[in-house]
């Protein structure tokens, strides 16, 4: 009994001694590197509000999307560099603006002089010159792929007439007659040339607009596996449908190719470059699709915003601006009462991320910001 | 660095007249330092997470000492009393090269039975020994990176925190008596330990820390 009282008595000590003014605990949100702007370029996925303040995701107070995440993380703010007239894309008169990303954004975009052109926003910012404090985050090619895609498909409608054009924006109108002409292997052959061509015009524009302007930290995300997306999910399902299963895998093997392809250019042309982290969302998104569970994904292939009519192409539309977590939240599907259903959803549309998919970009990107040591 | 002097404060309040070198009834008090290991086997962060995002958890060292008692002229009752240790928590696994996820902060507090060889006055004297420890985890702080990697922002930090854990402690070593009142250890201890980190976004990880912690000091018998 007294031994034990003697230990106690010691251990107590013992704690003690160490315990006091050790303070500490708690978080450190001070990053590694000292970022005072995050300028951000690239398509739906990173608009912020050039639309009207509508976004590609679920509307709603304090709802942030990926290029507001890893702004936050650096202390700092973004908005819409961009405004939609209605007609055309004007500058926001609001100053200090960062986010040139615009909806609909492509790296290859038939008028050079359109902010649409993910290189035309680089280049709009680039002009200005790059501070060796500012974090660029691009994301692009999605977009592009998609157009790909559509005009592959298209091409027994309209003889590959769509196919041959957009095709012939980056490679030789001789390799790609040649290619069209010489049957379906060639005809997918010439897609993964496509996405290559389309990974150098990218990186080009990186370079010349980026990194030759003396941007140090540049966070390039990769080419999502958009055929995972609920959209391209309906259209592999009608080429199931009507040509069977084995076709339906064929072409989203053939699609996913195209997009690896680019993917594989991109990582080789920045290889190196310590400037510069290649996000893989590719990976990301597709072990996303394949795991949700894994990911607290609830739901990873039907959109949380109601459909509201049928487009042209036979698939539906959605309309963003009156897909507000409040009315989600007021209209669970039919069995579930929960008001936060929609909040493990990945899709708000047929093609674009909920806020809970834009936190998830937020984190791989913040997996590769901090393995350059940055975040 | 104040506590290094209540520290020996604490040793001082020991100081009384007593019998030579190692003999029964004889306390000894010994300063020096310990370096901390921890071999960790870390399980996989439970969902949401990337798969098989793991840790490791890095050495530290620290300022340390403790206080023997001779209850006979070969059994030792030891009690090590130290500084916290501070350890990096780093990402591996799915999370490889992020660096560090926080710091945390570790007193090993434990308790040992030895068993020395030889006579009390002997000029190297072996041991083995046995014990417990209760590993106290505190002060964990976390980096922008775990905030970031967990979808947090500086307004929502993520947190992490250890669960407490009790182990076995097996520990070897040898001791010279110096000679007057003085004597210069060296002891190696492995201790078995499991703990759990939890984060505020919710997440678990379980690690097998087992560490091994290398000691030198130089004692005073009082």
């Amino acid at each position: 009994m007294m031994k034990m009282t003697f230990k106690s008595t010691w251990l107590a000590l013992a704690a003690g001694l160490v315990v006091v003014g050790c303070g500490g605990g708690g978080a450190d949100t001070t990053p590694r590197s000292k970022i005072s702007a995050v300028k951000v370029f690239g398509d739906s996925l990173a608009d912020v509000g050039t639309f009207g303040g509508v976004r590609a995701t679920v509307q709603g107070t304090g709802i942030q999307m990926y290029p507001e995440l890893v702004a936050a993380a650096f202390g700092t703010t973004v908005c819409n560099f961009y405004v939609f007239t209605g007609t055309t894309f004007a500058a926001n008169p609001k100053a200090g603006c960062t986010d040139y990303a615009i909806g609909g954004g492509v790296i290859n975009h038939s008028n050079p002089a359109n902010p649409l052109g993910i290189p035309l926003q680089l280049a709009t910012a680039g002009a200005a010159g790059f501070s060796a404090t500012d974090l660029l985050v691009i994301d692009g090619g999605g977009n592009d792929a998609a157009a790909l895609v559509t005009a592959y498909l298209g091409a027994t409608k309209d003889g590959g007439a769509a196919l041959a054009a957009l095709l012939s924006t980056l490679l030789p109108p001789a390799q790609v007659g040649a290619a069209l002409a010489g049957g379906a292997t060639t005809t997918a052959a010439i897609g993964g040339a496509y996405m290559q061509a389309l990974a150098d015009k990218f990186y080009a524009s990186i370079k010349a607009n980026a990194l030759d302007k003396g941007a140090q930290q540049v966070l390039v995300l990769n080419m999502p596996g958009i055929t995972n997306t609920p959209r391209f999910q309906m259209v592999l399902n009608s080429i199931g449908a009507a040509a069977g299963a084995t076709a339906r895998a064929q072409s989203e093997a053939l699609f996913k190719g195209w997009i690896s392809a680019f993917n594989t250019q991109l990582d080789a042309k920045f290889a190196g470059d310590s400037r510069v982290a290649v996000a893989d969302f590719y990976t990301a998104f597709n072990d996303q699709v394949a795991m949700p569970a894994q990911f607290g994904l609830s739901n990873a292939s039907t959109p949380a915003c109601p459909i509201k009519g049928l487009g042209s192409d036979g698939l539906p539309t959605y309309d963003f601006a009156t897909c507000t977590a409040t009315a989600l939240s007021a209209a669970p599907p039919t069995g579930v009462s929960d008001p936060n259903w929609w909040k493990g959803y990945a899709f708000s549309d047929g093609f674009h991320p909920t806020p809970y998919g834009h936190q998830l970009v937020y984190q791989l990107i913040s997996k590769s910001l901090a393995i350059k040591g940055w975040l | 660095m104040k506590l290094q002097a209540i520290c020996l404060a604490a040793l001082g309040l020991v100081a009384a007249a007593g019998a030579q070198a190692q003999s029964a009834g004889t306390i000894i008090g010994r300063l020096g330092a310990t370096n901390i290991n921890p071999k960790v086997e870390s399980g996989d962060l439970s969902a949401p997470s990337l798969v098989h995002t793991t840790i490791d958890i890095k050495e530290a060292s620290q300022l340390s000492g403790g206080l023997t008692y001779m209850v006979s002229d070969n059994i030792a009752i030891d009690l090590p009393i130290g500084l916290a240790f501070k350890h990096k928590v780093i990402g591996t696994g799915a999370i490889a090269n992020v660096g560090k996820l926080a710091d945390v902060k570790s007193l090993p507090i434990t308790l040992l039975g030895q068993y020395r060889f030889g006579a009390a006055n002997a000029s190297l004297r072996p041991f083995v020994g046995a014990g417990a420890v209760y590993g106290r985890f505190f002060g964990a702080r976390s980096t922008m990176a775990l905030t970031g990697l967990t979808g947090g922002t500086p307004t929502t930090p993520t947190t992490m925190s250890m669960k407490n854990a009790f182990g076995a402690a097996g520990q070897v070593g040898l001791i010279a008596n110096l000679g007057s009142r003085f004597s210069a250890e060296f002891s190696v201890l492995k201790v078995k330990l499991k703990t759990t980190g939890t984060l505020s976004t919710g997440q678990t990880i379980d690690a097998r820390l087992d560490p091994v912690a290398v000691h030198v000091g130089v004692g005073y018998s009082y």
